[in-house]
């Protein structure tokens, strides 16, 4: 690790000047994502800046319905309302990681946590994402949790997170502060594909800092769950995840939502999935042929063909559950 | 007679260990001690061209870069196994595996090393790696050197062959398991420092009379100018029963900067650094007739080794001392991979191979519609098929029975995917396991004191499997005493010399030892008391008196009786010391040894989303005499758990282009978390088996680990119909 200065920021002012006078400068949270990186020498930072003296740290409750959580409430945050209204990003963050960590972690520090692919976590292999242009090992190397949508000759990384992908089916905004202002960033617009750019893994901006996610009310969320597939009962990454949001009314689907984790480097929204339960009875019939729907397209590499299959299941698992 | 063998007794250290009063080797502190930080290897195979170490050198606290081009030499090369890798760490420009170590930075402090270290620059000159076992497969070879030689690598008796294509079934399968890692919870450490030509090092090692011979050789002193000191070991599952290179960097780099010098490993560096189970390629043919008698076995193994050694995993080693088949050919060989040099891992050899073996009598068992149990019955080896003697104490057909029944193994219904409870598939499985027993000499002695206390001294290292606690029971037992009287000195070369804590050695062998120490100190008392005018046992025949309630008494007499206590303080004797030695009765018993046991496992599989979840698992060990119900049933669960993560989680998989490990960090390597862990029941159906030692016990920490895998293997053939020959079984495989 190498030697770096601290600073615990006493608001977001100062916060964004650090960031915008000091290139190297990097904000920390809970720091269970950035500290092991630093420690691993997969990133550096001359100047470490402590946000969780900024408060940020309250759920609100809008007056004209959604509600907005702020960037260092922890993943443990457990809101009896939100867990009612919510029921998808309730268990979305406590599917993740384990209590400790998620007592320590920050939603804005799930949102920024980088990418579990071994290869990128390892100094000793090529990343593009890493260093640009450097080349990528994990094309020919093991690709058992590579991502099977959304990649790119220059790089196959899976987005880790849980509760992104909740966001991903709650149609979530971001909320940014930087030093050109407050911007509101849908969540899908808010996570980048790999493409030519891999380095660049989000649209937040060197000077700019999450303050919390927004999201929408509406009957959508009520009715909302998420599945978790992984490798041990607990305490592991998601092979393949799915977050779904249904609307029923007259007993046929009015609107879905359906947003899968563990197989692109962003949270997957599924368009397709959502179309084939439109206008249907939320039957085990529509929840096969969402799941078959969600898989179309999907282009596994060599070693992770099963997650195509896990998809469909994972899918068909979570809109059954909820049926 | 105070009973103080087989009582399920607390851990004598427990309070201790959850109070943060048990000091690990990391613990201990030494004035001005520098720290060391471990460079490893960007490559997997190839050459050093150069290193710059100038920058730093030039870092804050930075003392010295030790590389191969300045290092001191070392005296000799130690012999393998036990000296882990057969080569000395910075011995040459040579690079065999990813992680090796190239340069060691030590600094004032920890972080300064640490620091420094990524500041090493080395410029590589890359040759094409190896990076699988499957890429070696063709060049697989008989080893040279077989490591441990418990077993030949080649073993024949009748002819397999012709006996297999004589049998009316035959079977023949392929079988896989993964590379694993211990992952225990402490990073192996070492504190070194030198006063003159003497050497002293704090080492977290499961052997220091072991690991202290080699540490003299490779420095060129008598064993006496070493002591090795290991108090307690944060688990080791045998990573630390070898000496891996840091042990010698340590004391190297004392040497170098004068000072005390502590390497502590990097959690990274654990899973290169101190070995791993070698994956393994089995393949096993068996011949039967149709009422299920085993004419025929080949069992042929390949695992990977390193190109610095032919490690052996003795996967084919067990096997044809296992049932009684007239034809048995057994073969192990090595391919070399850029990788490190495997260890001993719970349980060498064993856990690999009875997941292939114990598969294949499962798949020959529905090939023949006969019931596993039953088929593994009918082929039971009644006396050692390798050496024609009677076993000692074998109850195998016993743990079978009993496990069975309390499984509820007569509720299966026999065919695949016929047992289903809502959602979930339902699969009953069920294997056997086998261990050879061995022995060690192994010493010890015990002091009675005149406060009625007694202290035992040995070299023994608490790994964590209680073994201060069981042995301090045989001493308690001896002599008459509550186990609360009797103290440990432990884990240090100033002591006599005990067994290895490996090799399932500490109940059997250091036991014996104690045992054998408390009475000779109880033959001392007694000495004592019937030669002592004033002794209410004055007189008596010495083999009339027996210890009792902290004292002596005649046997058939209680009122003639005195307590140690007044005896020896009446005499002015401050304490009475008795000496065991203990040596493994070996070819002479007459006797075959082993451990065995028996396992079965109810699986539930969603048939939607398929991951395995054990939900119970019933296990029973025939290993002679249980000294301490508690530890024994803890160990026992824990090799059981151990296992489980290789049967459904563990795998270090190598990266299939350079061969470097892709899962150094316990958050990718899984093992099992509680949640993971259903019901684990023990039994054990010993008794004292007095024949193997005079304590009439033998090993449970390697037998709790061997037929696991193939007990949830068969399970889930039985929930779903697949049959899974290559671990871990994932869900990937079940899809
Ligand atoms: C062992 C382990 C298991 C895990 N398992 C899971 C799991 O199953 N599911 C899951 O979803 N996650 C899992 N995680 C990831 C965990 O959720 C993240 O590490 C955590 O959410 C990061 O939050 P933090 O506050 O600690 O971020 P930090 O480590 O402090 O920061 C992470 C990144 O976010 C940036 N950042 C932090 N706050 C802000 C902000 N307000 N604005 C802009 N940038 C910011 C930092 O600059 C940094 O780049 C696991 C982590 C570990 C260590």
């Amino acid at each position: 690790m190498l030697p770096f200065h601290y600073t615990r920021a006493g608001d977001i002012a100062e916060a964004l000047r650090i960031l915008s006078r000091d290139e190297g400068a990097t904000l920390i949270a809970g720091g269970t994502d950035l500290v092991t990186l630093m420690r691993d020498g997969i990133r550096a930072a001359s100047h470490l800046v402590d946000v969780n003296g900024l408060g940020l740290d309250e759920i609100h409750w809008l007056p004209e319905g959604g509600v907005r959580i702020g960037a260092l409430c922890r993943n443990a945050v457990d809101d009896a309302r939100l867990r009612r209204e919510y029921p998808v990003l309730a268990e979305a963050l406590r599917s993740g990681a384990s209590p400790q960590i998620r007592n320590r972690a920050s939603v804005g520090g799930n949102l920024l946590q980088q990418t579990r692919c071994t290869y990128f976590r390892l100094p000793e292999f090529a990343c593009n994402r890493r260093t640009p242009g450097a080349g990528c090992s994990a094309i020919e190397g093991d690709s058992h949790l590579q991502a099977i949508f959304g990649a790119s000759p220059q790089c196959t990384a899976v987005h880790p997170s849980d509760f992104s992908v909740a966001l991903q089916a709650l149609d979530a905004v971001v909320l940014t502060e930087g030093t050109r202002g407050r911007r509101r960033i849908p969540v899908d617009d808010f996570f980048r594909l790999p493409g030519t750019t891999p380095h660049l893994t989000t649209e937040l901006r060197r000077d700019e800092l999450v303050v919390g996610v927004e999201l929408p009310g509406g009957p959508l969320a009520a009715r909302s769950h998420y599945v978790k597939f992984r490798e041990r009962a607990s305490y592991a990454f998601a092979l393949v995840s799915a977050a779904v949001a249904v609307e029923v009314r007259g007993g046929t689907v009015r609107s879905a939502r359906v947003a899968l984790g563990g197989v692109a480097a962003k949270p997957w929204r599924s368009p397709a999935a959502e179309e084939a339960l439109i206008g249907r009875p939320l039957d085990e019939e529509a929840a096969a042929a969402a799941g078959d729907a969600a898989a179309r397209g999907a282009r596994p590499q060599r070693h992770n063909g099963y997650k195509v299959e896990l998809v469909r299941r994972v899918v068909r698992q979570a809109l059954s559950e909820l049926g | 007679m105070t009973v103080a063998i087989g009582e399920p007794v607390r851990r004598v250290e427990a309070r201790d260990k959850v109070t943060g009063g048990a000091r690990y080797t990391e613990d201990v502190r030494a004035a001005d001690t520098a720290y060391a930080a471990l460079v490893g290897s960007a490559i997997s195979a190839g050459r050093v061209r150069s290193i710059d170490a100038r920058q730093a050198e030039r870092a804050p606290g930075v003392l010295t870069v030790i590389t191969h081009t300045n290092r001191p030499d070392f005296a000799a090369q130690p012999p393998t196994p036990y000296t882990a890798e057969g080569r000395m760490p910075l011995a040459d420009d040579r690079i065999h595996y990813a992680g090796q170590y190239i340069a060691v930075v030590v600094a004032e402090t920890q972080e300064q090393a640490d620091h420094a270290a990524t500041l090493v620059q080395a410029d590589y000159q890359r040759t094409s790696p190896v990076p699988t076992l499957d890429a070696a497969l063709p060049a697989a070879y008989i080893p040279r050197q077989n490591g441990l030689v418990r077993f030949p690598s080649e073993y024949r008796r009748g002819h397999a062959e012709t006996a297999l294509a004589a049998s009316p079934v035959r079977l023949e399968q392929e079988y896989r398991t993964a590379t694993l890692s211990h992952a225990p919870m402490e990073p192996s450490s070492t504190l070194a420092y030198w006063e003159g030509d003497r050497l002293t090092i704090y080492d977290s090692s499961q052997a220091v009379h072991t690991h202290r011979a080699l540490v003299a050789t490779a420095f060129g002193l008598p064993e006496d100018r070493v002591r090795m000191i290991s108090s307690f070991v944060g688990g080791g599952f045998g990573n630390k029963s070898f000496a891996w290179p840091h042990v010698f960097i340590a004391p190297m780099a004392a040497r170098v900067v004068r000072r005390p010098v502590r390497v502590t490993i990097s959690r990274k560096q654990v899973f290169t650094g101190t070995g791993h189970m070698a994956a393994t390629v089995q393949a096993v043919r068996l011949g039967a007739d149709r009422e299920g008698r085993l004419r025929a076995l080949i069992h042929d193994s390949t695992n990977q080794t390193s190109f610095i050694d032919d490690r052996q995993e003795g996967a084919a080693g067990t096997t044809p001392y296992m049932y009684a088949i007239p034809d048995v050919y057994a073969r192990m060989r090595v391919a070399k991979v850029s990788t490190g040099t495997g260890g001993a891992m719970r349980t060498p050899g064993d856990s690999a191979g009875a997941f292939a073996l114990e598969s294949a009598l499962d798949e020959l068992a529905y090939k023949i519609g006969m019931d596993p149990v039953e088929l593994r019955r009918r082929n039971h080896a009644d006396t050692d098929p390798v050496s024609g003697r009677p076993w000692s104490g074998k109850r195998l057909l016993a743990c079978y029975e009993q496990a069975a029944e309390r499984f509820g193994w007569d509720r299966r219904k026999a065919e695949p995917g016929s047992m289903r409870d809502g959602d979930d598939l339902v699969g009953y499985g069920m294997a056997g396991g086998q261990r050879m027993e061995h022995q060690s000499r192994a010493r010890a002695t015990v002091h009675l004191s005149d406060e009625g206390t007694a202290v035992i001294r040995s070299s023994t290292v608490e790994i964590g499997g209680g073994g201060l606690t069981t042995l301090s029971q045989v001493a308690a037992e001896g002599l008459g005493l509550p186990v609360g009287a009797v103290t440990f000195e432990h884990g240090d070369t100033d002591l006599p010399a005990s067994s290895p804590t490996f090799g399932s050695l500490t109940s059997g062998s250091a036991g014996s030892a104690v045992r054998l120490a408390a009475q000779d100190a109880l033959r001392a008392a007694i000495e004592l008391a019937v030669g002592d005018r004033r002794s209410p046992l004055h007189g008596a025949d010495p083999d009339d008196v027996v210890a009792h309630e902290s004292g002596l008494r005649l046997r058939d007499r209680p009122d003639r009786a005195e307590s140690y206590r007044e005896l020896l303080r009446r005499n002015r004797v401050n304490s009475l010391r008795g000496d065991g030695d203990f040596q493994p009765a070996g070819e002479t018993a007459g006797y075959a040894m082993a451990t065995f046991g028996a396992h079965f496992t109810e699986v539930r599989i969603n048939r939607h989303l398929p991951r395995v979840r054990v939900v119970r698992h019933v296990a029973a060990f025939s290993i002679g005499r249980v000294l301490n119900a508690r530890t024994a049933r803890n160990q026992a669960q824990g090799g059981i758990i151990m296992r489980l993560g290789a049967a459904l989680m563990e795998s270090q998989r190598p990266d299939p282009v350079s061969g470097r490990f892709i899962s150094p960090a316990l958050t990718d390597y899984h093992v099992p978390v509680n949640a993971d862990i259903g019901e684990v029941d023990v039994l054990f159906v010993g008794e004292p088996d007095t024949n193997a030692n005079p304590l009439g016990a033998r090993g449970l920490g390697e037998i709790s680990a061997v037929g696991i895998c193939a007990s949830v293997a068969n399970a889930v053939y039985h929930a779903t119909g697949r049959r899974v020959r290559s671990l871990p079984i994932t869900p990937d495989k079940l899809l």
